[in-house]
Parts: C-alpha cells; structure tokens; sequence
C-alpha cells in the first residue's frame, strides 16, 4: 500500500516578496520581478537584467546563529523559505530541538539546490595574476601558493550542492533521507516527485522538499549568454520575458527559494496540521536527445506528462490547469505546446496554461519549487495567475495562455512542468485534498 | 514484489579504465595512489593523488557522438567511459552498442532494451572549470591589478576585438552542468526512462542506485544505469580540500602510504578520482534474456548526521542508524552480513566515530574491508567503486584487501589480505558524505529463492 502525501506548509524567498501572500498579490496583479542586475556590474553584458531578490533582509539571527553564518546566498533563502513553510505546517519551533512527538529520522529532507558562486575576487585575481604570455598557460606553481592564500575554506565549501540541505538538516534536526538532486531548470520539481515517492514508501513521515538557486552572479549570467537563451531587451527589462508570444526572445534569469513541507496524510490528519493540498501524481523522463536542444517533437515532455497523469489516475479532462515550464525561448514554449497537445488531445484547447516566469523570472533550479506553490495557491483562491507580456499570438503556440490577466476558475487538479538542459522532464499533479 | 539484480559493472579508476582492471588492483593490494602529474601541484602541501590513467574518450563514444566529447568536462568523460564498461559487461546493446557495431548487436548473447524502460542516475559533483580556459579568456579585460574587469568582460573597448566573454566557447556553460554527467550517458546509450542527478558528495552513487532502484521495484522502469562520477584532482579542488585541512601532508615521499583509512597513524585522506557504472535490473527481465547476475539488492537506507560539514558523531549514531534501517529493509540480521565496506573517508575523526558506530552494530564485527587506501577520496564516484567491487566480490567469492591500514583502529577486524576463494553473503556498504548524508546498500549473493 503507498501512502497518500499531502501539503501542510510552503515557503517562498522570490523577487516577488519573500513571504507568500506578497509575491502571490504581485503574480495576481502581473507585476515584474525584473530589473537592472545589483548583484554585480553587468552593464557590458549581452544582457543587463534579471529578476534579483531585492531588498532581502537576512533573518538576523540566522547571520549571528553559529550553524549558519557565512553561508552562500541561496542558502540563506532556502533557510528562511523553510522556516515559514515548518511554521504555516504547525510544526513545533526549530529550537525545541527534541521536537517531540516527532522521530528526527522520520524527517528527510529532498531540494533541488543549485551550486553557489564562486568567489569572484580571489577566483578572477588568482588566476589573471598566474597567467604566462609566454606559454598561454597557467603558472601553477604560482597560482598554488597564491590560491591558498587568497580563498576561503567555508566560502569554498559551501557552493557544494549538498550544503543547503545540510543546513537544514541542522535547523531542523531533520535526520531522515537527505537528497539534492541537479538536473539543472527541472531539480526542484524532480525533489518535490521523488521526496512524494519517499513519503509514499514510508521511509519519511515528514519531507522538507523544494530547491533554491542565484545564478546572477558574473559567470552564470556569461554561461546563459553565451548559450543565447537569455532574452537581451535591455531598453524593456520588465517586458523582456514573453512566454508564448510570437516576438519571445529568451528567458530572464531570476534567483530565490521555495519549500513545501510534503507529509504523509494519516501522519497530518493526527496532529491536526492544515492541508493545502495533495500531490498526486509524478512523472519522470529523459529526452535521450541532445545536449543543447529538446527533442522537436518533445517526446519526453509527453512521456513525463503522460506518466504523471497515469501515477495519478487521471485523464486530461480532470486537469484544470497548467502551470507550464514556459521560459520565453522561442525553443521550449513552441516544443512545450505541441507537447501539450500530444498529450492532451482534444483536451489541449480547453486548458489553461499560464507561465509565471513572465513575472517571476526563470529561478533555474527553483522554478519548479515556487511553480509548485502557485499550483497549491491556484487551487486554494480558485485562481489564475496570467501570463504577462503577452501580445503577438504565435502559430506554434495556440492555446490558452490566459494572457495578461488573472482568471477566477474552478481549479481541482493542477499540472506543473519542467523541463532541464540536456533533456530532464519532470511533471507534477497537484489536487485539492478531499478525504 | 520485483526484485532488482545487478547485471553489469563499469568502472574507470586510479587502478584501471575498466572494471575488471580496476577489481584485479584492488584484490592484488597494488596502489593507485601517486604524484601529480596532471599539474604542477608542488606548491601545495599534499600533491599526491589518485589519478586514472590516460585514455581517450573519444575511444568510448559512437562515432556520431565524437563532436560532442569537447563539451565534457573531465568529470563527464569518466562517467561516459564507465557507463560504456557497464552496458557492453551487462550485454546490452543500447544504440552506442549498435552503432559501433554496425547496426546489429554484436551476437545473439546481447539484449536490445527498450529505451523508454531504461532509467539513468548517476551521482556528480561540484564540477570544476577549466582554468587555462577561463583564464586565457579573462585576461582579455584585467585590469592593472589583475582584477578581472567587468566593463571589458562583456565589451572589448576595442570595436575590433572580440570581448573576453566572447573567448569562451558558446557552450561553455555546459561542460559544467552536474546532470551533464547523466545527460551525455542517455543521449549515447538512448535511455528516456527515470533520469536523475544526485549531488550529495560521497553518498551520491548508493543514494542514485536507492532512488533508480524503487523506480525499478515500482514498475517505472526494467533496467537502470546508477553510479556516480568526479575528478577532485583538479587545482581547485586540491584547493578546497587543502584549505579544509582534509589531506594528509606528510606523505609526499611515499604516495602509497599515503591515505590510511582505519588505521591508527592515519593523516588524512587524498584527492582522487573516477566513474563506477551499475547496470540494475529487474529480476525476471535478467532472467529471461540470460543475463549474468553479480548480485541482489537487498535493502537500501538513507539518512543525515544534522551536523556541521565534517563534524562526526562521537558514538557513530547515523552511521548505526542508516547500517540498521538497510539492514531491516533486507530482512536481514546482524550477523547475517559476511563483508562490511564502511565509508571510509580517511580522516582521523569521522573514522573513529565509525569504529563506535560498527561496534554497536555488531557484537562480533564481520570482516572490513575499502579499496580507498588504493584509490584517495574520489567524491560522487567513491561509493560507486565501492558498489563495483562489492558486486564484483559476490560474484567471484573472493575478498579484497584495505591498503595501509596496518594497525587498524579500535580493533577493528580490517582485512589486510586477499581470500580466494572466500564464503560472502551480504556485504553491507555505507557511505558518508561530508556534508552529513549518508547512504547504505545491502548487496546479497544471488539466489532464486529469496
């Protein structure tokens, strides 16, 4: 028998807000996360913006905690996002340690975390200062001594994927599975899939799962515009993002942190916590295709979709809406409609689909975790945030984007997709919890 | 309930570039621990590592796919290279397999597996740069003080130059993406099944082999490729675990005696690093195409310290706790486990935490043993090597030395000599990442009647 896994609590550190009525107001009123980029000069950059966290305030006693200073950025928003989602679940204040009736190793934790950046001062001065003309190469025996001298141990160790859940792990005395998994935009969805299959098998009573990711730092924002997939409409930064239109030209990179605290029903049931949802279905699937493209006919896209609908006993009819992977690339929203209609059937034209990285930016491997969210606050204000910027409609993409302006609508079940880099599809159901 | 099975082992380690190589180092004690020759390494205080030997990826990719072996970084190329040890051991012939051959399998020994049941998880790491790369890119806008210029960076001042940015290849970005690791193995071998990328340090492969495992016993998938892949022998990452003060410092003239796991005059560990490859597959689907079965997974288990990075518990209270739950999850006791591969990790403290926790597990501790004396600390791949050579023990009946432990700590019952033949049930393998996860399998010999 698998048990059934329920929503208590969610968290969220966006560049919407960092609680989640602010940012789920701002999705509502289609207000843009996105701006010139603060967190370093990029004004020679190919593009000259993002959705940063603006204005974050580190909970002050996260930075003086012992456990917990130094850490990277993502880690602090990660900390904090889980801490609101333990406190909406009910659960009993991290300090209590002892946490009693709860059996530490029957809280796990699974993110989809992405690497932290580098140390740009010592990493950029070390290296140009080493280099030789002469031989085109580093001198490494000067880059050594140097390198040891300029960088620091725990900076250095916490870019590790493994440590954001290290971190909670200790805030939480959380001692169950612990997992992080990088499949780049797709790894928080893939968490969210795999800590529900945990809590199922039950081998956790209790999952801390989401991700967190900031990538507007020099290098990353070089990676994607080398790539060209980020959008370069410098003059229009918060119109810049326009999943499904016709004149799309990129995604807009966004950082920040979203945590659901997923449980097993009976487990909630007997301390009363408060349900938002259940998650019912999950899918999985690799394209097997290429590194750089998705597979044109997005065979795996349908493949993870398909096996997500199986998973949870339903059939496209019973979906209400979907919250799409939709990045703005003129690639992923032409692949991710037709794949839709594969799937869909004769079902596709009546759904709506909307992509919240209109707004919220592309957060990389924390888009699935935060989309997951406004799938639960969809289902919960029986509403649906809009696609922003939308205004050309494209031939390859003619659904129902509910463009630009939130929709009242009955909402049930709900579809969350992500698609990663190199062909990882993941698909999520969430639906209202009914006994 | 479907049982899974291991069919096939693929490896590339500091002891060979195949599994069987590397298995043949391991139970003839030799080292694969020395000086490092990849860089100049002698301004730091440990420059011993466990390197693999040279070879050439392309070698190990259809010929289609030889373009795509320049966006892969070191770490991609050794799990590319153990994943194509793996499927042609396991006598599957993927498309890699069909293609090198000609289109048709190689003999009527071989299985061509549906794709879309085909699963892919294999563990990574923090991947490094290539610094010559990045660097010969960035000193096209330093600055005076060897700053790297972020006004020049994006856009030469020179309308006639390329900017520094602009140096770096356009697929830069992608040599170093961890899933790229998984990504590569699935498009070369076509596997659209369950893919995944765990980046949890040394627990890594047992907490991939874990995850594909359930997905197999769920009916998701009939065969999966797990494991894990990393290169620490890069200057950053000798960098990093220099600064964390995890290396030993006094064996630059004697690289062999190097990394000491359970032993009493251990200093630290050393960098390393390597693929392992599994192919896992379920019971009845190996049985009918004939395949050669190594070994059962027989229970899985998974938790976390709650400590600080590197910090040990004093009485090995997770590692108890993980070595438990996979053993109740087998249906197995105690002293039903013939072999124990314990993490290993070389460092003073965590392995005496160990030691207390092995000694409350058992009341008679059953024989110990880890190949990380002969290989360093390769990262994600280290528990994957671990599972190889566990598979590879089961299925010969042959128990492998530990290099260097020579006064082994606690007392603990380290085997310091091969055994051909040898009686070997269930060996039971943990692993601890330093961040704090830990991951345990419990391998069974192969018997139809469970």
């Amino acid at each position: 028998m698998r048990h059934r896994v329920v929503i208590t609590g969610m968290g969220w550190v966006t560049p919407l807000g960092h609680d989640i009525e602010t940012a789920w107001r701002h999705l509502l009123a289609g207000k843009s996360g996105v701006a010139p980029i603060r967190n370093f000069d990029a004004r020679s950059f190919p593009t000259t913006f993002a959705a940063e966290v603006k204005d974050y305030r580190i909970p002050p006693d996260m930075i003086t905690s012992e456990k917990h200073k130094n850490i990277s950025r993502a880690t602090y928003f990660v900390l904090d996002a889980a801490r609101q989602a333990w406190m909406q679940a009910g659960l009993p204040e991290p300090e209590s340690v002892s946490h009693k009736p709860l059996n530490p190793y029957e809280i796990g934790i699974y993110l989809g975390s992405g690497e932290g950046s580098l140390d740009f001062t010592a990493f950029t001065r070390t290296a140009i200062g080493n280099w030789s003309r002469e031989s085109g190469n580093l001198n490494m025996v000067g880059w050594g001594r140097d390198a040891l001298a300029a960088f620091d141990a725990q900076r250095e160790i916490e870019q590790e994927p493994a440590l954001p859940i290290n971190h909670l792990s200790m805030e939480f005395n959380a001692c169950g599975p612990a997992l992080n998994c990088l499949t780049a935009c797709a790894a928080s969805t893939q968490a969210l899939g795999e800590a529900t299959e945990i809590i199922r098998r039950g081998d956790a009573k209790i999952m801390i799962s989401g991700g967190t990711h900031s990538m507007i730092h020099p290098f990353g924002v070089t990676g994607f515009n080398r790539l060209t997939a980020l959008s370069t409409l410098n003059d229009q930064p918060q119109r810049a993002c326009r999943p499904f239109d016709a004149t799309r030209s990129g995604f807009v990179i966004g950082e920040g942190a979203g945590v659901l605290i997923l449980e097993n029903l009976g487990h909630a049931l007997g301390r009363q916590a408060p349900i938002l949802a259940e998650v019912v279905g999950y899918g999985s699937s690799a394209d097997a295709y290429r590194v750089t493209d998705q597979h044109p006919e997005g065979r795996g896209a349908v493949m993870a979709i398909n096996e997500a609908l199986k998973d949870a006993g339903l059939t496209p009819a019973d979906i209400d809406y979907i919250n799409a992977h939709g990045t703005g690339t003129k690639e992923n929203d032409s692949t991710e409609t037709h794949a839709i209609k594969v799937a869909f059937g004769e079902h596709a034209a009546n759904v709506p689909i909307s992509s919240i990285k209109s707004m919220m930016g592309h957060l990389i491997a924390a888009a699935g975790a935060v989309e997951a969210i406004t799938c639960v606050l969809t289902i919960r204000d029986q509403i649906i945030p809009p696609t922003a910027n939308y205004s050309v409609p494209d031939p390859d993409c003619d659904l129902d984007y509910v463009p630009n302006k939130p929709r009242a609508a009955r909402v049930q079940a709900v579809m969350s997709n992500s698609f990663g880099f190199g062909g990882q599809n993941d698909t999520l159901i969430i639906k209202r919890y009914t006994p | 309930m479907r049982r899974v099975v291991i069919t096939g082992t693929g490896a590339v380690s500091p002891l060979g570039l195949t599994a069987e190589a590397s298995f043949d180092g391991f139970k003839s004690a030799r080292c694969g621990v020395d000086t490092i020759r990849s860089f100049d390494a002698s301004s730091f205080p440990c420059s011993v590592a466990g390197s693999v030997p040279a070879f050439k990826t392309t070698e190990f990719v259809p010929k289609s796919y030889r373009k795509s072996a320049k966006i892969m970084a070191r770490d991609i190329e050794l799990a590319v290279v153990a994943a194509d040890n793996a499927v042609r051991d396991a006598r599957l012939a993927t498309r890699g397999i069909l293609e090198a051959s000609g289109g048709q399998p190689p003999d009527d020994t071989w299985h061509v597996p549906d794709p879309s049941r085909v699963g892919c998880n294999i563990g990574a790491g923090l991947i490094c740069a290539d610094l010559n790369e990045l660097t010969e890119a960035m000193v096209r806008a330093a600055n005076s003080d060897n700053t790297l210029s972020l006004a020049k960076w994006g856009k030469s001042d020179n309308p006639e130059e390329s900017s520094g940015m602009d140096a770096l290849a356009p697929l830069w970005l992608l040599k170093y993406l961890p899933n790229m690791l998984s990504c590569h193995v699935s498009i070369i071998h076509d596997t659209r099944g369950p893919s995944n990328t765990i980046t949890c340090q040394q627990a890594s492969a047992g907490l991939a082999l874990s995850e594909a495992c359930r997905t197999i016993e769920r009916g998701q998938a009939d065969i999966a490729l797990v494991g894990g892949g990393e290169s620490l022998v890069h200057p950053m990452g000798l960098m990093r675990w220099t600064l964390l003060n995890l290396l030993n410092r006094k064996s630059n003239g004697d690289p062999s005696k190097a990394c000491r796991p359970y032993d009493k005059n251990c200093e630290g560990t050393v960098v390393s690093e390597g693929a392992g490859v599994l192919v896992i597959e379920e019971l009845e689907h190996a049985r009918r195409r004939g395949a050669h079965i190594y070994a059962e997974i027989k229970g899985l288990a998974s938790c976390a310290s709650g400590l600080p990075l590197g910090k040990a518990d004093p009485f090995g209270e997770p590692l108890k706790q993980v070595a438990l739950r996979a053993m109740a999850d087998a249906r197995v006791l105690p002293e039903d486990i013939s072999l124990l591969m314990p993490p290993a990790n070389a460092l003073p403290h965590l392995d005496l935490s160990d030691a207390m926790g092995i000694h409350a597990l058992f009341h008679c501790v059953p024989a110990i043993t880890t190949p990380r004396g002969a290989i360093g600390d390769p990262g994600a791949a280290s528990q994957a090597l671990d599972l190889v050579f566990a598979a590879q023990m089961l299925d010969r009946q042959v128990l492998c030395p530990t290099l260097n432990s020579d006064q082994p700590l606690d007392s603990l019952p380290v085997v310091g000599h091969a055994a051909d033949p040898y009686d070997l049930d269930n060996i039971l393998i943990l692993a601890r990442a330093l961040a704090g996860q830990h991951s345990a399998i419990l391998l069974g010999r192969y018997r139809e009647a469970r």
